[in-house]
Formats: C-alpha cells, structure tokens, sequence
C-alpha cells in the first residue's frame, strides 16, 4: 500500500438539513422570503469519517437514522446542507432499483438512454445493451414500454444495468433483495463478482447482522443522523444490536 | 450566509461572485454534456410524440387544427380577416402563430422539466441545468420543421423567399435563448409548489390573447400603451416572424422592440440566475 492514499469517500462534518414548512404554499413563499416560519429536522449531523478505497463497510441504523440521505449524498443526487464530501472514483449504487427509469421508453430504450447520461459512446452502449438483454433475462419484455413492467421485471433490468460497470465504489442497499430466489442468488453472486475485483470500494446498507459480517470489515452505526459507532463490524454489530435479547437473524 | 453587518460593498461583491460562480457552472455544465444534450433533445421528441398511433403526425396536426380554427373564426365568422400588407389575413396569422407554438409549448411543458424528468434529478447524477435545454432544444426542432412548412405555404401564395428571411435565424435564436432561461426558472419553481406550474397554465391562453398575435400590435392607437406592449416578449417574438414574412422590415428598424426585449430578456436571465442559485441543491429533496 501507497503511504499517500486519496480516500474513496471522506465526510468532513456533512450535516443534511430539511426545512419542513407548514404547507407547499409557504415552502414556496420561503424562496423568497426569510420571514416564513419552518421548522429544521436533520437527517445527517457532524458526519466525519473516511473510507479508503477497497474497503468495504457496512451501514447500519434503524429507520430514519439517515442512512438513506447520507447514500444520496455519496451518489451525488443530494447535497449537503453544510461540511464537504469528497467522493473519488466513478459510484454505482443499486439503491431504488425500479425507479430511475422513463416509463415511456422501453427496457431496451432505457439501455441506451442511461447508456447517453453516463457519456457512452455507441460501441460501448451495444455492450451494455447485450449485457443487460442477457442478465435481466425478461424476453420479449425487453422491447416493451417499461411501465407495462412489473415491479420484478423493472428491478432486473435495474439491477442489470447499475451492475453492468465496473464501479470504483459500490453502493448497496440490501432494500434491493426483490425478485425470485434464483434472480436474488444471481444478483448476489453478480456483487461478490464486482467486490472481488481489486480496489472495489463497498458501502452496504443492511438491518441484517448476518449478510454485514459476510461482505464487510467495518461497520458504521447512525443513530438519529449522528455518528454512533464507527468500527471493526463485530463490535459495531454489538453496538447496533446491543445486549443480544433480540436473536432474529435474517439470513 | 453573509453577515448583515459587512460593508455594502463587499455584499455586493461577494454577491456578485456566487452568482458568476453559479454561471460559469451552468457554462461547464453544458460544456461537459454537449453529446448529451443533443442526444436527449431527440429523446425528448421521441418522448413527447410516443404513444400514439399517428406519432410524429401530430407536431403537425394539432396547429394545423389551431390555424384553421383561428382562421374560420376571424375571417368568415367576426368577419374581420382583412388583408395585411397586401398579404392575405391567412399569410398574416400563419407567421405570427407559429412561433406561438413553440413558445406555448414552453410556457406549459417547458415548466415543468423537473418533474418530468425527475429521474434525471433524484436517481441519477446529472446537471441540471441542462435539462431546460434539452427540452427547449427539443421543441426547437419542430419549431424548424412547421418553420419550413410555413415558408413553403408562402412560397405556393406566390410570396418567394427575400433578403428578410436572413434575421430568421436571429429572431429564432432570440426565442430560443429567452424560452430556455424562462424554462430554467420557472421548473424549478413548479418543482418547489404545484401552485406556480397551476399560475403558469392558467395564464397561458390569456397571454395569448394579449401579445398580438390574433391582432396587430402596431395599430395600437394609444402610444404609451403600443410602448408598453413590446416588454412582452412573445408580442416582441411574434412580431420578429411577421417583419420577415410579412411587413419587410428589419429588426434594427425598430430600436426600442429590440431595447424593451434586451431588457426583458437581461430581467429573465437574472430571475433564473437567482433561482437556480438558490434552489439547485434543493430540488432533489422536494421531488
């Protein structure tokens, strides 16, 4: 390893800030003017951490703890409200698999579609389309309009195409186990794949303890938007799950 | 935020130095995503046009529809379609509504980007500012193909095509460049409340009525008023086509149009200026 190493990811006191106002009416008023009154809720509070690359690290928290806003902040949808975030090398996140889509277009449309937003060139789509055809196997569905998709069929495609680069940085969220067994055990297989290529950095959002301990090395727990734990992932289960009453390990 | 207690000047200063920031990103935006920008501009129109049976066939049915209407109405209905110019009313409402078309599309659909394209803002990274663009872009290429149709219709009147066709480009480009910036600016603010794409819609036909298109504009008896008329861009726009179809005239004929519509157009390059300043990094949460 390299003494200078520029981290994947690096937090430096991100706070995510939503002002709730009492209606749309005075949200928009409060473009304008600073006398609206609003109420603050924080997602995310003083988050610092770093994550160097080829690490692989498991986010933890209940519902609400900000986990979902602090993904989006890495993937670079959402912007903090202050601190900074460097995020170094090209992200895929495999987040809301079925949504990202224009329902209009179909599967094979989408393809090229997303294919254009990432900057592809036509050599490089018809890879792309040929790998997605061949993963999210759904047929004759493939030249349909994408809103006649069901949610399963809609979530292979997605899966097919986030997974289809070669990310510097993978973002999970176990959210995504949709679909049939043999799909899911595909989709699984696919990530171990990508993790098993060298540097691959992992950010895996998971209630399960079980798949935690399986993928990744550390753990960082969120408790209301703040850093709880942040730490080797045994003791960062202990933390999460506390004194073990609880034993309901998902597999 | 800055502090209340500085210095005006440095305020200003500062103020002026966000804003030419957020510029320059909107420049590199679009710098960096040319390809994309083309290519979802296309997508666009597929989009639009896609669904329906007859498909491309309505880009040109539904104005086809709209002019016939206006025409019957006006010319044997009221009654009062006379000739303009020596051309007839029909040559006269057909170069006045066709930039309507694009710019009505703008006005309506224009507003509303983010919202339908909110998986370019929620779900993937992607600049926003190019997404009014895009859009704009897409309406501008059925802007061009009725454009065409038009000159071809008045080239079989026996109205052949003259010097004053050469600030087409001009007067098109203008509309393009007002229509984008108003399109930036008033997305995002149908993003933040239903209530302003609501306005937005409500007001389009009343816009229509009192920019001058079914009328003309320069028979305006009362001269403060005829003054006030050309701040309204569309008004500005629609009688830009008509100076090239119909009245022969130069755009630099008409020093105070092209004053009221720089100032127009500086007012809304400000407003969307400001806004997505100040609403960019917002966006993503409300959607």
């Amino acid at each position: 390893m390299s003494a200078k190493q520029i981290p994947a990811i690096e937090f430096r006191h991100v706070y995510k800030r939503y002002r709730l106002y009492r209606s749309d009416k005075h949200r928009f008023l409060g473009i304008f003017s600073k006398r609206i009154a609003f109420k603050e809720v924080f997602a995310n509070r003083d988050l610092t951490f770093k994550v160097e690359r080829g690490e692989s690290v498991a986010i933890m928290g209940k519902n609400g703890a900000g986990k979902s806003t602090m993904l989006k902040m890495i993937t670079g949808v959402a912007f903090p409200s202050s601190g900074k975030i460097d995020v170094n090398g090209r992200v895929s996140a495999l987040l809301e698999l079925t949504a990202g889509f224009d329902p209009e277009f179909t599967g094979r449309e989408n393809v090229h579609l997303r294919g254009q937003l990432w900057g592809l060139d036509k050599a490089e789509i018809a890879v792309l389309e040929r790998q997605v055809v061949e993963f999210a196997d759904i047929g004759v569905y493939m030249d349909q309009p994408m809103r006649t998709y069901s949610s399963g069929m809609k979530a292979r495609v997605g899966f097919a195409i986030a997974s289809s680069i070669n990310p510097d940085i993978l973002v999970v969220d176990e959210a995504l186990s949709v679909g049939d067994k043999a799909f899911r055990q595909k989709c699984d297989r696919r990530i171990k794949e990508i993790m098993a290529e060298e540097k691959v950095t992992v950010i895996f959002v998971t209630h399960s303890s079980g798949s935690a301990e399986a993928i990744c090395n550390r753990g960082i727990v969120l408790e209301r938007g703040k850093l709880a734990f942040d730490g080797p992932i045994r003791a960062a289960i202990e933390f999460y799950e506390g004194p073990p009453d609880t034993p309901v390990v998902a597999g | 935020m800055a502090q209340a207690r500085q210095a005006p000047l440095d305020l200003l200063l500062a103020r002026v130095q966000r804003y030419g920031a957020t510029f320059a990103d909107i420049v590199r935006e679009h710098a960096g995503y040319k390809t994309q920008i083309l290519q979802l501009a296309v997508v666009d129109l597929l989009k639009t046009y896609r669904g329906s049976a007859l498909g491309w066939l309505w880009a040109v049915i539904k104005p086809s529809v709209t002019i016939s209407v206006y025409w019957f109405a006006f010319s044997v209905g009221l009654r009062a379609g006379k000739d303009v110019n020596g051309f007839p009313f029909f040559l006269w409402l057909l170069a006045g509504i066709v930039p309507w078309f694009y710019m009505q599309e703008m006005l309506t659909q224009g507003s509303t980007n983010f919202k339908r394209y909110n998986y370019l803002v929620t779900k993937i990274r992607f600049p926003l500012s190019t997404i009014s663009t895009f859009v704009s872009l897409s309406k501008l290429y059925v802007h061009a193909a009725l454009l065409m149709i038009v000159t071809v219709i008045f080239i079989m009147f026996g109205r052949p095509v003259d010097v004053y066709f050469l600030q087409l480009p001009l007067y098109t480009a203008l509309m393009f460049l007002f229509f984008t910036m108003w399109s930036l600016f008033a997305s995002l603010l149908s993003a933040m409340s239903k209530d302003f794409s609501n306005v937005v819609t409500s007001f389009v036909m009343a816009i229509f009525w009192i920019s001058g298109i079914m009328w003309d504009v320069n028979r305006v008896n009362n001269p403060l008023l005829a003054k006030i008329l050309l701040f309204n861009p569309v008004t500005f726009i629609a009688n830009g086509y008509r100076n090239v179809f119909i009245y022969k005239r130069w755009f630099f004929q008409d020093p105070f149009a092209l004053f009221a519509f720089a100032v127009v157009l500086a007012v809304m390059f400000g407003l969307s200026l400001y806004t997505f300043n100040r609403l960019r990094r917002d966006i993503a949460d409300v959607l």
